[in-house]
């Protein structure tokens, strides 16, 4: 990225805002020519090949590469002593994908131990504020939503995958509401008539279902609740995966944990196991800002490949194009794509547009990184931005304040009026598109493993479109879990080690290649966590590099 | 932006940090490793970084939620770290009849709730500042679309439970409410009807039709 920070005072920019008729630039270039030259993805530091392991030989962004090929955060310490425990389903984390796996694999009758680095529910899932697709709509089809995900998704995505997907959408959106959860109507309809459908960007239908702007937060306050209430379910919260076990055979039979409350190990042992981990916002890939939760470390991704699965495009990520850029102490926080639905500009420094505001996110994001670049952007307290005119959109909807409550928020934090002043936004990192191969039960090419939600890829290619991450974590969590509740052997008392972390380390020696550091990294590095310390281990003199 | 470091007390740890900080922001800057009461970290909705806080000069003490909370001089914050109450109230949603005996439902699942004191602990303990009292009201009146209304911004952050002394759980309460009065009213017609298509073979998806460009 330039770190080189020009562009338009503030206040001057400001002022040109408001005496704007905002033209349109008319110098995008086209689009594959302006992800080429502007998106993070393409930089010359985005991408290195794998050299080890079951991607090997292909692509993966750096600062991930070097969390799959780290020493193991548990190199030297003494399973023997581990607390233990049996179960039929482990599902690692709770967020939405965790949370629709395991109350369907406790539905099909199995015993699920759900682990949770945080509480359950600290998660993307309770962050969602734009709504989750679901094509219910007149005109609209399943035909429709799937060619809109492929085609956003740069015909990458696996296709039977999205087949699947947007077949589940209906079913999906109607075991929610089973569950409880709340959507909004059509104006002017009761609860026997519509649901309200969102328009979202590179999309060519409103299918975005929501609640409110904060959907999310009612997905997942219903889910963990029913999570809860389900007695088939023990939860350890604050208990993170460290690292998967596998039996003689290669297949996952459990995990070890960490109980941060007792400060030991703890062996969970499984039939199978389902990978839940979410996403890698918080490893701020490139320097930029995010606005994921503090918990999305990629930790799903270092334990997978560890244990031989495959991944597919993780040197794919999503830059969302409207994170606040300032005041510092937020940046990167979300606003929601459904203020730029609701019909908000982007305006550079000079007063003008300079792109449609409803390409795909990574079009738009690509365009803003071009101007800030171009020394067009708006620059305030050394933060480097571009105008989301939400004056402009206020005057001429009074109203819309109501329906965006989530913007009315951010705003307030940010100690301005929207009505008055616009916000200045940049791209923050948002969302892992790729992740663990699966199938369409979720299973991955490590037989007994099975992923859903943010840690998997194939669903949405190289860029996916608003709304399809909360469908996604619900079809494929529904049926991952009930995949993991109907396989696996029975638990036999001989049970799973973590040999295949060690047959990982020595490929990388025979390449020559010399780890660093130690993963998975669990929390961000501001979070200061160091497992040897938190546990009292004092490190082994003579451990082996 | 001035060089200018405010200091308070997070946890008995006495830290310096600048005055753009969230609480959450400087508590970092405090060196302890930060494994919990952190979620979202800044959006406000995760519920799980509620804190107590008192300001210099104050003698009152407030919650907050200490990512969305700005620090000042002399401010003292202490987590409250979640917890599981002992007591659960266990219901089904599949499981509760069909929405005529509702009041019955409520009665049976929260007996608790008749009891509320009216001492408006919830009320003062909420950092959303929610209404909880009369939401604890509307639920035992059986106005569940009320009820919805006033607890539909709660986080589920739990202070409110801690709170009571009647072991009411009011947010719990309050979601009930709003489970069921989804689960049992809402029943869009255009999601009903996509369903009977793809149920009955007349809506599906051919993987090989799409029309897109590729590249
Ligand atoms: C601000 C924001 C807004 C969004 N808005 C939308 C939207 O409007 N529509 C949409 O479709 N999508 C949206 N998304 C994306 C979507 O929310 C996520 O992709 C999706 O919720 C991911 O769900 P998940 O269950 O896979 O992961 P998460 O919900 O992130 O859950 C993963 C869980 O696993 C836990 N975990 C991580 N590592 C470990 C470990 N080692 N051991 C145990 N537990 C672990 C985490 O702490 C977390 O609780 C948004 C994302 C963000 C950040
Ligand atoms: S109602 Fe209770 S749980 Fe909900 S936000 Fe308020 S205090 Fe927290
Ligand atoms: S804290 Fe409990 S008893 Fe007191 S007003 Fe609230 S619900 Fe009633
Ligand atoms: S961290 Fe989620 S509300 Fe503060």
């Amino acid at each position: 990225m330039n770190t080189e920070r020009q562009g338009v005072d503030y206040a001057q920019a400001l002022q040109t805002l408001r005496t704007s008729a905002l033209e349109m630039r008319n110098d995008l270039p086209a689009k594959e020519i302006l992800l080429q030259d502007y998106h993070p993805d393409y930089g010359a530091d985005a991408r290195i090949t794998l050299p080890v392991g079951a991607n090997a030989g292909e692509f993966c962004h750096p600062d991930l590469a070097k969390l799959l090929l780290s020493r193991p955060l548990i190199d030297d310490f003494n399973l023997a002593g581990a607390l233990q425990m049996n179960t039929d389903v482990l599902i690692i984390g709770g967020g939405g994908a965790g949370a629709a796996a395991a109350l369907t694999a406790a539905e099909a009758g199995a015993d699920v131990v759900m682990a949770n680095k945080l509480r359950i529910g600290d998660s993307n899932t309770v962050m969602a504020e734009g709504g989750i697709q679901a094509a219910v709509g007149e005109e609209d089809s399943l035909q429709r939503h799937f060619e809109d995900t492929v085609k956003g998704g740069h015909h990458a995505a696996d296709k039977a995958l999205v087949a699947q997907m947007v077949t589940d959408g209906p079913a999906a959106i109607r075991w929610l509401i089973g569950l409880g959860m709340n959507f909004d109507l059509a104006a002017g309809s009761d609860n026997n008539g519509r649901l309200q459908r969102k328009r979202a960007g590179g999309t060519t239908t409103p299918r975005v279902l929501c609640y409110r702007d904060f959907t999310g937060l009612e997905m997942m306050r219903v889910l963990r609740e029913a999570v809860e209430l389900e007695r088939n379910i023990t939860q350890l919260n604050r208990c993170p995966a460290i690292e998967l076990l596998s039996d003689e055979h290669g297949r996952c039979v459990g995990a070890v944990l960490y109980d941060l409350e007792r400060r030991k190990l703890l062996m969970v042992h499984a039939k199978s196991v389902v990978l839940a981990t979410g996403g890698s916002g918080r490893l701020h890939l490139q320097d930029f800002a995010t606005s994921n939760h503090y918990g999305a470390t990629a930790d799903g991704l270092v334990m997978a490949y560890r244990m031989g699965a495959k991944l597919r495009d993780v040197d794919s990520f999503q830059y969302h194009p409207t994170g606040v850029a300032h005041p510092p102490h937020l940046a990167g926080a979300l606003i929601s794509e459904a203020v730029r639905s609701a019909g908000t500009h982007l305006v550079n420094g000079l007063g003008e547009r300079f792109v449609d505001e409803l390409q795909p996110r990574d079009v738009v994001a690509a365009a803003i990184l071009r101007e800030c670049a171009e020394g067009r952007g708006v620059l305030r307290d050394g933060q480097v931005g571009v105008f989301l005119d939400t004056p402009r959109l206020i005057a001429k909807d009074p109203d819309v304040l109501k329906r965006l409550v989530s913007l009315a928020h951010v705003a307030h934090k940010c100690g301005i009026n929207p009505a008055e002043e616009p916000l200045l936004i940049h791209p923050t990192l948002h969302y892992q598109n790729g992740g663990m191969l699966i199938d369409g039960n979720g299973q991955s090419t490590v037989p007994g493993l099975y992923g859903a939600g943010e840690v998997t890829g194939g669903i949405h290619g190289r860029n996916r479109l608003m709304g399809n991450a909360l469908l996604d974590i619900i079809s494929f969590g529904r049926r991952a879990g009930e995949a993991a509740a109907q396989t696996g052997l029975p638990l036999k008392k001989a049970r799973g080690g973590i040999s295949h972390v060690y047959k990982l380390q020595r490929e990388l020696t025979r390449a020559g290649i010399q780890s660093e550091g130690k993963a998975p990294v669990l929390y961000p590095d501001y979070g200061r966590f160091d497992l040897r310390e938190h546990a009292g281990i004092q490190e082994n003199a003579h451990a082996k590099a | 932006m001035s060089n200018e470091l405010y200091k308070l007390v997070i946890d008995g740890h006495e830290v310096e940090a600048s005055p753009e900080s969230s609480i959450i922001q400087a508590y970092a800057r405090a060196g302890n490793a930060i494994t919990a009461n952190v979620g979202c970290m800044g959006q406000g909705v995760c519920g799980s970084c509620r804190c107590l806080i008192r300001k210099e000069g104050e003698r009152e003490v407030t919650t907050a939620l200490a990512c969305e909370t700005k620090i000042e001089p002399g401010m003292q914050v202490s987590f409250v770290d979640y917890f599981m109450p002992e007591h659960v109230h266990y219901y089904d949603v599949d499981e509760v009849g069909d929405g005529w005996n509702w009041l019955d439902d409520t009665a049976r699942i929260f007996p608790e709730a008749s009891h509320c004191r009216h001492c408006s602990g919830c009320d003062r303990s909420c950092p959303k500042g929610l209404h909880v009292q009369d939401g604890v009201a509307q639920v035992v009146a059986g106005d569940f679309v009320a009820a919805a209304a006033t607890f539909d911004e709660c986080v589920m952050c739990n202070l409110c439970t801690l709170a009571c002394p009647e072991n009411i759980r009011p947010n719990h309460l309050g979601l009930f409410a709003r489970r069921m009065k989804a689960a049992r009213t809402l029943r869009p017609i255009d999601l009903m009807r996509r369903l009977q298509q793809i149920d009955n073979g007349a809506m599906s998806v051919d993987i090989h039709a799409t029309a897109g460009e590729a590249h």
